[in-house]
C-alpha cells in the first residue's frame, strides 16, 4: 500500500483535487441541510458555478424561465439534483480528455462514466443503497485510468497478448505489466483527495466487489453500473470487455434472469438525462 | 399480435443532394432501424456494445437496412416493443423486412450481416448479454429461413457497423482503432 501511495503523490500529471464534491456530499447528508451553505460552497469555485448553471439550463433540466443564479438552481432543482450536477460538472473536467493508452478518444471515458453512474444509481434506488454515494463512486470509478493511461501508451500489443493470448482481464493485465491496476490507483487517488471510505472502497474494488468487505454491496452497484454501460455501447477503448463476471454481485444485488435486460431498458430511458450531463458539461483543458 | 403485424414504417432517409458526390452518413442510434435506397447514403450505427448490429441488403433492388438493437426478444417488455420495436431483435427484424419489401427488396435476394454482441469473460449467462444475443439471433434466423452471410460478433471490443447503399459494403469500426475493417465486400 505504501508504494502505491508514493506512486500517486509523485505523479507529475495529478489532476486537481475536486474540493467541492466530498464536502457537498457531507453537507447534504446532514438532516438540517441548509441551502445557503450549499450555495456558498459551490460559489467558492467560479468555473464550477458556471458549469452547474449551464447544465441546469440545458434542455433536459431547463424550465420556462432561465436559472440565473445558484440559489435559484438549488431551490428549483433540489439538493439531490444539484449534487449530481456538481458531481457531473466536476467529473467532466477530470474525465473528459482522451486516454490514449486505453484507446479512448476525447469524451469516451466521460460518456462511459456518466452512463455507468446513471445505471448504478437506478440499481441503488431499487435496492435501498445511498444513491449519492453510488452515483459518485460510479462517476469516478475509472479515474485511475487517467493516471495509468500514459504507462499504457505503446503497450497495446502487450495488453492484447495478455487478454487474448493469456486469458487475463484488462485489470489483471495492468497489474502484471505495471504492478498496479486502475481500480487500486483510483481508490488511492480518492483517498488522497479525502473522499469518504465507502466511495474509496467502491472504486478500489469495482472489479472485485468481494474484497470491499463491509462495502461489498456498494461496490457491486458500481460493478453492475459499469457492466450495463458497456453492454449499452458505452464501454470504450481497447478490449473494454475483458472483464471478469463476478457471481457475488448476482447474489448481492439479488439478480434474476430478467435483471440485466431490465436494467438496460431502464437505463435506455435515462439516456436523455445522460446526454444532458454529457454534452452540457464541456470538459475544459485545465 | 404476430411479429409481422407489430411494425412501424420508418422514414426512408434520402436527404442526399443529387449534385453531391460525397456519401451522406446517417446515424442509426440505439434501438433504431433505418432503410434506404439512395445510393449516396451510408447508414452507420452508434457503438453496439453487447447489442446487435444487423444489416440487410438486396443488391438487385439496391435496398439496404441497418438495425441497432439491444436485446433479443420483445417478450421481455411487450409495451416497450410497441414504442421501440428496434430495441428487440425479433420485432426490429419484422419491421426491417416489412419495410425492405415495401421498397421492393425480395427476401430470397436479401443478404444478412451481423456484428456487435461483445462478450465479457467467464461464462455466466446472467451477465453475458452478448453471448445470449448471438445465440438468439442464430436460432431466430434459422427459424425464419435466413443464413448469416457474414458476421463478426463477440470479441472483447466495442464496435460500430456501417452499410453502404451504393455497394452493399459493410464496414466495422472497433473502439480504439483508427481504421475500419471490411466485414463484407459484395
Amino acid at each position: 500500500m505504501q508504494a502505491i501511495s508514493d506512486y500517486v503523490r509523485n505523479l507529475r500529471y495529478l489532476p486537481p483535487a475536486p474540493r467541492v464534491v466530498p464536502e457537498l456530499m457531507r453537507l447534504i447528508n446532514q438532516p438540517d441541510a441548509d441551502s445557503s451553505r450549499i450555495v456558498n460552497l459551490i460559489s467558492y469555485d467560479p468555473s464550477l458555478t458556471t458549469n452547474v448553471l449551464r447544465i441546469s439550463n440545458s434542455a433536459y433540466f431547463g424550465a420556462a424561465t432561465p436559472i440565473s443564479n445558484l440559489q435559484d438552481a438549488v431551490t428549483r432543482l433540489g439538493f439531490q439534483q444539484i449534487y449530481q450536477l456538481v458531481a457531473a460538472a466536476t467529473g467532466a473536467k477530470i474525465l473528459g480528455a482522451s486516454q490514449e493508452g486505453y484507446g479512448m478518444e476525447q469524451g469516451d471515458l466521460w460518456k462511459h462514466s456518466v452512463t455507468a453512474a446513471a445505471a448504478a444509481q437506478l440499481i441503488a434506488r431499487q435496492r435501498n443503497e445511498n444513491e449519492n454515494v453510488v452515483f459518485t463512486a460510479t462517476l469516478l470509478h475509472d479515474i485511475g485510468k487517467t493516471i495509468l493511461s500514459d504507462s499504457l501508451k505503446g503497450a497495446y500489443s502487450k495488453i492484447v497478448a495478455e487478454t487474448e493470448g493469456n486469458g487475463h482481464s484488462l485489470l489483471e493485465a495492468e497489474t502484471k505489466l505495471f504492478g498496479i491496476n486502475h481500480a487500486e490507483l483510483g481508490g488511492q487517488l480518492l483517498q488522497h483527495w479525502n473522499f469518504s471510505p465507502d466511495i474509496i472502497a467502491a472504486v478500489s474494488f469495482h472489479h472485485t466487489p468481494k474484497n470491499a468487505r463491509v462495502y461489498q454491496r456498494l461496490a457491486s452497484c458500481v460493478y453492475m453500473g459499469n457492466m450495463v454501460a458497456c453492454f449499452m455501447g458505452h464501454g470504450y477503448g481497447h478490449v473494454a470487455f475483458a472483464q471478469r463476471a463476478r457471481t457475488e454481485v448476482l447474489a448481492d444485488l439479488e439478480m434474476t434472469e430478467r435483471s440485466v435486460p431490465q436494467l438496460m431498458m431502464d437505463t435506455f430511458e435515462q439516456m436523455q438525462l445522460i446526454e444532458a450531463f454529457f454534452s452540457s458539461a464541456v470538459p475544459s483543458a485545465a | 399480435m404476430t411479429d409481422d403485424e407489430r411494425v412501424i414504417v420508418p422514414v426512408n432517409f434520402s436527404q442526399a443532394d443529387p449534385r453531391a458526390d460525397r456519401p451522406v452518413r446517417i446515424l442509426v442510434g440505439q434501438a433504431e432501424l433505418k432503410l434506404s435506397q439512395d445510393p449516396q447514403v451510408v447508414l452507420y450505427t452508434a457503438p453496439l456494445g453487447a447489442g446487435l448490429g444487423i444489416a440487410i441488403y438486396d443488391a438487385e433492388a439496391k435496398v439496404g437496412g441497418l438495425m441497432n438493437c439491444l436485446l433479443p426478444d420483445s417478450d421481455l417488455d411487450e409495451k416497450r416493443a410497441v414504442l421501440h420495436p428496434a430495441m428487440f431483435m425479433n420485432t426490429g427484424w419484422a419491421a426491417l423486412m416489412t419495410c425492405a419489401q415495401q421498397l421492393k427488396a425480395a427476401p430470397e435476394r436479401i443478404r444478412v450481416f451481423a456484428a456487435g454482441a461483445a462478450e465479457i469473460m467467464d461464462d455466466i449467462s446472467l451477465l453475458n448479454v452478448g453471448k445470449q444475443n448471438q445465440k438468439c439471433l442464430r436460432e431466430f434466423l434459422r427459424q425464419k429461413g435466413f443464413i448469416l452471410n457474414a458476421e463478426n460478433m463477440g470479441g472483447r471490443t466495442n464496435c460500430s457497423m456501417e452499410l453502404s447503399m451504393a455497394t452493399g459494403e459493410v464496414r466495422l469500426r472497433f473502439s480504439g482503432q483508427i481504421i475500419s475493417k471490411f466485414l463484407c465486400k459484395p
